[in-house]
């Protein structure tokens, strides 16, 4: 247990005085931030506004929960990724400049190292996804409050679940790497793509069948939409008690991709829950199944 | 005196690759071993097997009377090993490495304070322990590798080239303290070097090339068997070294004559006294061992 602990903790001080490590951790997120205060928010304000129903007038405090509650679950679910493969690529780090060797000619079972990158990855990823919620909720006071005490809790166990999902598919991936290069590489790819793929940077609704039929085989589109139904779902109710119709409502979720769709199928939230919680299962299985195979070639 | 490591017929591949081919030996309690061999020629391998980071084949490892097939455990608590590279961690400061690393051997607290007073004693630790291994110099951090090498008190101190790139004065230092710890705590010293004047101070050594032994033997046995002696005669004409009528080169200053043994120079020096004005008598070089066994020359000797 001494031993566990102390992995975590060398591992996670080592992501935090790795100032590189760090901002390349940040930066997708403080990308998508810089895009929403530009430009993209302004976009989806305008978007929305357009498809409320003339003559309506709603309060701004609704147009602003509900705009910047989605800049924040983007956010978030783009957060939750990157950071947790960023943190996990110690265990890659490790593995390059022969400090792997150093850790595994100690009696300490391999099994113990793996987890301890685990759990350190899920704790720094957790940690820094706790500090964007909070600058979440603070701008959401600021500008529109419209979350409830379950919307809250929801997000916080929406938040330890896309975390728990990125640091066991970060985990798997970095099982693989070997090379400086490699690190790169995955790092850049996550970084610059899942933003994309996660309908950050533009709702999923807006690309084309066959990319969105793509993305809903994604086990974390699932994830971000969870996010986004407890992150805006309070001032949608608001909008509908203020006599926006319910099919103008449906048509913002649609478009807003609150509602999520696997091809033509609805999915609903316990049916989400259920793909992103099946998924951190098998691919902590896989996770295992790894290092007992790489645990086997030692002696 | 006892074997504290005893290799038999070790075996192991990679694919088509056979890195160690059917190779034994033995180590003995307190003395400095030498493995030798050129890149590629199974020393890593070997090591990697030793320390439970690779799995053999076929054949034995035994560590202290503790065969490592049944508990590599006890194997991995009497090694410590000061690899090529540091390994520590760049961002973080030695203590902090230290005590992790401490911590993976279940050394905490008391303890831990205690081996870090002895390290500090033995290597000079004072000046670097809060600083970031990452901004320190060559020396310093290969002080800090032993230090973590030795933090669980290991009976053998595997040094995988350990005096590579280092400073004349760092390296001195370290075989100082290398020669501390085999008289204070009879710890036995496996060394991997491409200094042969290194290799040339060991009890044992053993030539790997090719994955299997070459040679194997004490430095002055490998010497009478693989290279003859030399006679190094200095202030003297080309003709009168040519007039001995055995085979020489010139150096500088000096011509070096080969000459199969002390017996024969003997007689040749009692034969000519006068040509043997300024002269030394020398054995064979460590290179020349290496060159003769593996037919190969050691990359970085000098």
């Amino acid at each position: 247990m001494s031993a566990f602990l102390s992995m975590t903790k060398r591992n996670t001080a080592l992501f935090f005085k790795d100032k590189g490590t760090f901002f390349s951790a940040m930066i997708s997120p403080l990308i998508l931030l810089l895009l929403f205060t530009t430009f993209l928010g302004n976009v989806y304000r305008d978007s929305l506004m357009s498809a409320l129903p003339e003559g309506l007038q709603l309060d701004e405090s609704v147009i602003e929960g509900f705009v910047i509650g989605w800049l924040f679950s983007s956010l978030l679910a783009v957060c939750c990724i990157t950071t947790a493969f960023t943190a996990n690529m110690i265990m890659v780090q490790d593995k390059v400049n022969g400090t792997r060797n150093d850790l595994t000619i100690t009696p300490v079972k391999s099994s113990v190292l793996a987890l301890s990158y685990y759990f350190s990855t899920a704790f720094v990823s957790l940690l820094i996804c706790l500090v964007c919620a909070g600058v979440a909720f603070v701008y959401l006071g600021a500008v529109g409050w419209y979350l409830s005490m379950t919307d809250v809790v929801l997000l916080l166990c929406d938040i330890v679940l896309a975390v728990m999902f990125g640091t066991a598919l970060s985990s798997v991936v970095c099982c693989f790497l070997k090379s400086q290069g490699a690190i790169s590489a995955v790092t850049a790819i996550v970084s610059a793509g899942y933003g994309f793929l996660c309908g950050a940077y533009m709702p999923i609704s807006s690309f084309s069948d066959g990319i969105r039929n793509f993305i809903s085989l994604l086990p974390g589109t699932y994830a971000t939409s969870l996010l986004r139904n407890h992150m805006v779902s309070g001032a949608l109710e608001k909008m509908a008690s203020d006599g926006v119709p319910e099919q103008v409502v449906e048509g913002i979720k649609d478009a807003f991709d609150i509602n999520m769709y696997f091809f033509d199928e609805s999915v609903n939230i316990p049916q989400m829950y259920i793909i992103v919680c099946s998924t951190v299962a098998l691919l902590i299985g896989i996770y295992v199944v790894i290092n007992l195979i790489a645990g086997k070639k030692e002696n | 005196m006892e074997n504290i490591i005893e290799i038999n017929n070790l075996c192991k591949s990679f694919k088509d690759v056979k890195a160690v081919q059917d190779i034994s030996f033995k180590v003995k309690k307190g003395e400095l071993f030498a493995f030798l061999g050129l890149n590629g020629a199974g020393k890593s391998t070997t090591i990697s097997i030793m320390c439970g980071q690779l799995k053999k084949d076929s054949g034995s490892v035994v560590i202290d009377g503790e065969d490592i097939d049944v508990n590599i455990d006890s194997a991995k608590r009497e090694l410590g090993v000061v690899f090529q590279n540091s390994v520590l961690d760049k961002p973080i400061s030695v203590y902090e490495n230290l005590k992790n690393r401490a911590s993976l051997y279940g050394i905490k607290g008391k303890e831990f304070k205690e081996k870090l007073e002895w390290l500090d004693e033995l290597l000079e630790l004072d000046g670097i322990l809060r600083r970031p291994v990452g901004k320190l110099s060559g020396g310093q951090r290969r002080k800090a590798d032993i230090a973590r090498a030795l933090l669980h008190d290991p009976k053998i101190l595997i040094l995988d080239e350990p005096t590579t790139g280092l400073d004349p004065q760092t390296r001195k230092k370290v075989w100082e303290v290398v020669a501390r710890l085999r008289e204070e705590r009879e710890m036995t010293v496996f060394l991997t070097t491409h200094y042969m004047e290194e290799a040339a101070d060991a009890d044992y050594i053993v030539i790997l090339d090719s994955g299997k032994i070459a040679a194997e033997g004490t430095p002055l046995e490998l010497k009478n068997k693989y290279t003859g002696d030399f006679i190094v005669m200095y202030n003297t004409k080309e003709e009168d070294v040519k007039s001995l009528g055995k085979p020489y080169e010139s150096i500088r200053d000096a011509y070096r004559i080969s000459i199969s043994d002390t017996a024969q120079a003997t007689e040749i020096i009692t034969k000519n006294p006068g040509l043997f004005i300024d002269y030394e008598i020398t054995k064979g070089k460590m290179d020349d061992v290496f060159l003769a066994a593996t037919g190969k020359k050691l990359e970085g000797a000098n």
